[in-house]
């Protein structure tokens, strides 16, 4: 107080005082303008005039201040938020954030933007919350838990497919997805890619490609689409590829060149596959794969260190692709086949079987919509007689019919390691309800089995579905764990919407 | 819900103990054995009683447990289920449309393969008629180049072109066809995407549904579920909280009883207490009279006990005084003692350093002997061994000698005896006979034939006997000549049978049972030898004189049986003088008669066996223990050595030896003229040989030249004898 007498009296105040005053100064007029917003206060206007016209009042401003509730020092923004300020402010030039304390780095990384360039914040920024953030502006719905439950890595995955989706070759420069690669290879784990844009034709209108659907095929190069193989290669935790060679949403531009799956593009996956050691699941749907092009892939795939599951469903896949599956299926450790909606027949399901019956690995094996006949359908069940591994089969649509399901009922009774069947859409008969029936009467382990719309006596149908409660009851007994109950259940929610 | 059981249980056991006394006997009967009895009985009951609480409690505890679970829990059974059920029913419903798709498109493959199939025929079918066509319409053409009038021409070109006309038109109209198909196709398309659409709208509508109806019935469940715990709880409460209420009402009912018992008890103690007083005082006041009495009389009492005193103390002092002279009395006769013993020990103590000192010199004498004594033991053992070895090495090399001498003298009389033998056939023409000498056989030192061991003898004596038990007074000459004449082959073994009969005893018990599947013989030998081999007998002569004590024994002993120490003392010092045996022979050739007239050893006792036995082995004990005999053989036998060296040189008789001389003198003669005659034969076959030469001679001279030319050839002049 003596002070800012001194000050108010002496004609040459120092430095220190000045600032004193102001702030002085400053807290009055709060004070005495009463309920004011407390923006103001934190970028105080200050002027040296107005402290020394106000000097005379400081009696009575004194006064005030204390009779002011509003008034604390938590309106004074701290240095260290200053500075935080900052450093969000300058992040993009100099990213400080490791150097920062726990509790300032939260405080950060709660006010950066999510705008900031990758390059800036890929390998530096852990925090969920921020990746979070990156997400939801980008993305309105965003399913965190298909991506590990990361947000970081749910970000750099949608980034990358986004920008593979949207490559057209020859026009797009590689660099645009290849600059990424170093920023996102360590989070990067899956690729879902449904769209693979062809190379743009400047040339020929609409009209002259529509008629001519040959011609397309001989100019086969220029359809080629994005090549994966210096992406994936620098992808080192990648784990599921998951690929459609088809363009979405074309409307009424659709043109057959559009879903085109080149050769070159086979081989240029093939390799890509082979190449990349850490692929587990792989699955390419859709994509028009024939024979020729699955044995091509296939063979990339065989001897592959950690592939588990292996995707080609709604595919051309013939007899000879289903024989190189075989094939792969006794060289490598394939836990799940999919080769739903192809065309294997007999022959195919034959090698198949073969192949499974002294298999040690193969848990799924899906054929449905295929057409693999009784005789295939016989040689599945003998195959199954010493299969001691499989416990999912979905053999849907399949044009089985009786003989089958005779076996099928042997195979029953002494299987144990199967959990679910799926005879949908079958000719099983009325008779071979009853056998079915059978074989389930002395079966302790079957979860599931699907008879619907295969001609089955409804009184067998009720009966199977019966010991299969029985059976669930059990497991469940067994297991003691409820989920467990509801897991099938689950586990078919995604294949739904395809089908 | 456990303390109303507990109490139950209590109150029961309570009525247990009330009713034990009454029903069984009582601790406090007057018979000791009841109480005894009743006692046990309470000990016996108190671990049931405790057993069935326990029971009792726990069959509660879980029968209430349960009745309180079974609510919540039937009632999550029951959720679960339907549930379950509900989850299933409503993936089935969703996936229906699925299957229902699935099975729709395989329809349509089929059909489509159908149509398609159609479709190929059908067009192949018409390339064929088209092709046809056109073949028929080329032909034409073939036909118009030959058609002159060009009216003709024209009609051909016009009817060609309505061909080719109604060709393109087939065409037209499969094409036509084909393109409608397509559209149709296309509508399908659509019709199809919609249909998709739809599906896939009532698919989303159904999951949708059957989230909600899942939400819904979850909830539903939950609170079903909820309720039910809500309302155990509940009931749970009020039953606890009654049960509370109830305890409480016991508690203070019990308590106001405990109150008024103690306000009345309190009031009674109070009574008694002031009743007790007012005796106490009573009581008081009469003891402190009587102890005032009494303090008088003992005062009384006291005064007289003085007068007392004093007088026993005067007498007192005066024994006193006459005690200390006294005293000083024994003090110097004890001091005089202590002097004498102090001499006497000091003499001990000198008495016995010297003992000590004896003692230490005797024993260091006595070790110094000893040593000297085992130093000179040792000496004499390894003189014996040295002695021994010598013996051997002695024994070895006489006979190394004496056969290398045997074999020269051996080797001689062989050619002594040829020579004889060529003389006898050659010079004499007489036949000749090969001497027949006992040395001639003999190989090796006398002395030194093997004898046979004991067990040898038995095999022979049980064999034979076995072989010629019926005339063994034939054979038993001739087989037993190094026997002792006297035993026949037949005591012998009954002796030896005897004996394995009744030493078993010395017979191992292993050897026993691996004895028991032999033959009888054989048992018996082997029996014999563990018998020989426990008694130490090894010889032959062991034997013999087994057999011969046997008998002398029972010669001995059968005149009169308290003279059974008699024979053994008897016999001890004879075997002691005479080590070889030479005692039993004199023994036995001394009661010849005897034993003949006592044969069988039948007569001796089994019991006596052991006896005999035990003499035997203390006899046999002694001259075992020198090695005197063995030096004694060979003095004894050089003599016989002599002779049989002797014996060699007469291998050829005096009579033969002068024959020889005979015939060597009429030999010399007969060589001389021999030799004479030889002389002879060579001077004529000189005469011979010169005779020949002159013949030669002058047979060449007749036959030269000169002859011829001669007048008169001497050839003429005397006849030549030709030849």
């Amino acid at each position: 107080m003596q002070e800012t007498l001194a000050t108010s009296t002496l004609s040459v105040p120092s430095r220190s005082s000045i600032s004193t005053q102001d702030k002085f100064s400053t807290a009055g007029q709060t004070s005495s303008t009463g309920p004011r917003p407390p923006r103001h206060s934190i970028v105080p206007p200050p002027s040296k005039s107005k402290g020394w016209n106000s000097g005379t009042k400081f009696h009575q401003m004194r006064r005030t201040i204390a009779e002011d509730t509003e008034w604390s020092l938590a309106i004074v923004p701290l240095l260290t938020e200053l500075c935080i300020q900052h450093i969000v402010k300058n992040f993009q030039n100099n990213p400080l954030l490791k150097q920062l304390l726990p509790a300032h780095q939260q405080k950060v990384l709660n006010l950066l933007s999510p705008d900031l360039p990758l390059a800036v914040t890929a390998n530096l920024i852990d925090d969920e919350n921020y990746w979070r953030r990156c997400c939801t502006q980008r993305w309105p719905v965003c399913h965190v838990a298909k991506h590990g439950g990361s947000w970081k890595r749910l970000f750099f995955e949608r980034h990358l497919e986004n920008l593979i989706k949207h490559f057209i070759p020859g026009t797009t420069d590689p660099a645009v997805i290849l600059d990424l690669l170093p920023l996102c290879s360590n989070y990067v784990r899956r690729l879902r890619v449904d769209q693979f844009l062809p190379p743009v034709q400047l040339p020929p209108p609409p009209g002259e490609l529509s008629d001519s659907g040959s011609d397309v095929e001989l100019e086969e190069p220029a359809t080629d689409h994005y090549q994966l193989r210096d992406l994936v290669a620098g992808l080192s935790h990648l784990e599921e590829l998951d690929l459609v060679y088809g363009v979405k949403d074309c409307g009424m531009n659709f043109e057959w060149n559009l879903f085109l799956f080149t050769y070159r593009d086979c081989h240029s996956l093939a390799a890509t596959i082979k190449a990349c050691h850490t692929l587990k699941i792989f699955r390419l749907t859709r994509s028009k794969v024939d024979d020729d092009k699955a044995r091509i892939l296939i063979r990339s795939l065989l001897d592959h260190p950690a592939l588990e599951e292996l995707d080609l469903s709604h595919n051309l896949i013939g007899d000879r692709g289903a024989r190189a599956a075989a094939k792969l299926l006794s060289h490598s450790h394939l836990r799940v086949l999919d080769l739903a909606n192809n065309q294997v027949r007999a022959p195919g399901a034959q090698s198949l079987a073969h192949a499974l019956a002294h298999n040690t690995n193969l848990t799924s094996l899906n054929l449905r919509l295929n057409c693999i006949e009784d005789e295939g359908g016989q040689a599945l069940a003998h195959a199954l007689q010493t299969n001691r591994c499989l416990t999912t089969l979905h053999l849907g649509g399949n044009d089985l019919s009786e003989p089958t399901a005779t076996l099928l009922a042997q195979v029953l009774a002494v299987n144990t390691t199967l959990t679910s069947i799926n005879l949908s859409c079958n000719h099983i008969g009325l008779d071979g309800g009853k056998q079915l029936l059978e074989g389930m009467s002395d079966n302790k382990t079957l979860l599931e089995f699907d008879l619907r719309l295969s001609d089955v006596a409804q009184e067998s149908e009720y009966l199977i579905g019966q010991a299969l409660c029985a059976n669930r009851e059990a497991a469940r007994q067994r297991a003691l764990n409820p989920s467990h109950f509801m897991s099938p259940v689950m586990a078919k929610g995604p294949e739904n919407p395809a089908g | 819900m456990n303390p109303p059981g507990s109490l139950g249980v209590l109150e029961e056991k309570e009525e247990e103990h009330l009713s034990t006394p009454i029903l069984g006997p009582s601790i406090h009967s007057d018979n000791p054995q009841k109480r005894i009895q009743a006692r046990r009985l309470r000990i016996a009951a108190r671990p049931e009683g405790r057993r069935r609480e326990v029971l009792g409690e726990y069959l509660d505890g879980k029968k209430e447990s349960e009745e309180d679970r079974s609510k919540s829990y039937r009632q999550k059974e029951e959720s679960r289920l339907k549930l379950a059920k509900l989850l299933l029913c409503g993936t089935e419903l969703v996936t229906n449309i699925q299957v229902a798709t699935d099975i729709r498109e395989i329809h349509r493959r089929v059909e489509e393969e159908e149509i398609k199939r159609q479709r190929l025929e059908k067009l192949e079918s018409e390339v064929k008629t088209s092709q046809d066509k056109f073949d028929e319409i080329t032909a034409k053409w073939e036909e118009g180049k030959q058609k002159r009038i060009p009216q003709d021409l024209w009609d051909m070109l016009n009817t060609q072109q309505v061909h080719c006309a109604g060709l393109i038109e087939d065409k037209n109209k499969l094409i036509g066809e084909l393109q409608q198909e397509l559209k149709t196709k296309d509508d399908q398309y659509v019709k199809d995407l919609k249909k998709q659409s739809d599906d896939i709208c009532l698919l989303l509508e159904r999951m949708e549904e059957q989230v909600k109806n899942v939400m819904k019935t979850f909830r539903q469940e939950l609170n079903y579920i909820e309720k039910a715990f809500e309302v155990e709880r509940q009931e749970l409460l009020t039953s606890t909280k009654k049960k509370w209420e109830r305890a409480l009402q016991a508690h203070s009912a019990k308590e106001l009883e405990y109150l008024m018992n103690r306000i009345k008890k309190v009031e009674g103690y109070e009574k008694q207490l002031n009743k007790q007083r007012i005796w106490d005082w009573e009581d008081y006041n009469m003891i402190k009279i009587r102890l005032e009495q009494d303090v008088q009389v003992l005062e009384q009492q006291l005064q007289q006990m003085k007068a007392t005193y004093q007088l026993n103390q005067e007498k007192l002092e005066y024994n006193c005084q006459v005690l200390k002279k006294r005293d000083e009395e024994s003090t110097v006769i004890k001091s005089q003692q202590k002097r004498k013993i102090n001499r006497l020990h000091d003499t001990l103590n000198n008495l016995r350093s010297k003992y000590a000192q004896q003692i230490k010199q005797f024993q260091e004498e006595n070790q110094s002997l000893t040593s000297d004594y085992k130093r000179l033991v040792m000496q004499f053992k390894e003189l014996q061994k040295a002695m021994r070895h010598f013996a051997v090495v002695d024994d070895k090399q006489f006979r190394e000698i004496w056969l290398m001498n045997e074999e020269e003298a051996k080797d001689l009389m062989s050619r002594a005896l040829d020579v004889d033998r060529i003389i006898h056939t050659h010079h004499l023409g007489l036949p000749w006979t090969a001497p027949e000498f006992w040395f001639l056989r003999n190989v090796g030192p006398l002395s030194q034939q093997p004898q046979k061991s004991a067990t040898q003898i038995l095999e022979e004596v049980l064999m034979q006997a076995e072989e010629e038990g019926m005339e063994e007074t034939a054979s038993e000459a001739e087989s037993y000549l190094d026997l002792p004449k006297q035993i026949s082959a037949k005591t012998t073994r009954k002796i030896l049978m005897l004996l394995c009969d009744e030493s078993g005893f010395l017979i191992e018990s292993k050897l026993l049972s691996l004895l028991l599947p032999l033959e009888k013989n054989e048992c018996y030998l082997l029996r014999l030898d563990a018998i020989f081999s426990a008694l130490g007998i090894e010889s032959e002569d062991d034997l013999y004189k087994l057999v011969n004590f046997f008998l002398k024994y029972r010669i001995y002993h059968s005149p009169s049986s308290q003279e059974q120490t008699s024979p053994m003392s008897a016999l001890e010092p004879g075997e002691q003088t005479d080590l070889e045996g030479q005692e039993e022979e004199s023994l036995v050739e001394g009661k010849p008669e005897e034993k003949e007239a006592l044969p069988s050893p039948r007569l001796i006792h089994p019991n006596d066996v052991l006896k005999i036995l035990e003499a035997f082995v203390m006899g046999l004990k002694k001259p075992r223990n020198s090695r005197a005999p063995v030096k004694l053989k060979y003095v004894q036998d050089n003599s016989k050595d002599s002779e049989y060296w002797e014996a060699l040189t007469t291998v050829i008789p005096d009579t033969t030896q002068s024959l020889w001389d005979a015939l060597y003198t009429g030999l010399e003669k007969y060589h001389l003229l021999l030799t004479q005659r030889a002389k002879l034969l060579v001077e004529n076959s000189s005469l011979e040989q010169q005779n020949t030469e002159l013949q030669m001679l002058l047979q060449q001279y007749l036959d030269s030249k000169i002859n011829s030319e001669l007048q008169v050839p001497p050839t003429q002049v005397f006849r030549v004898p030709t030849k």
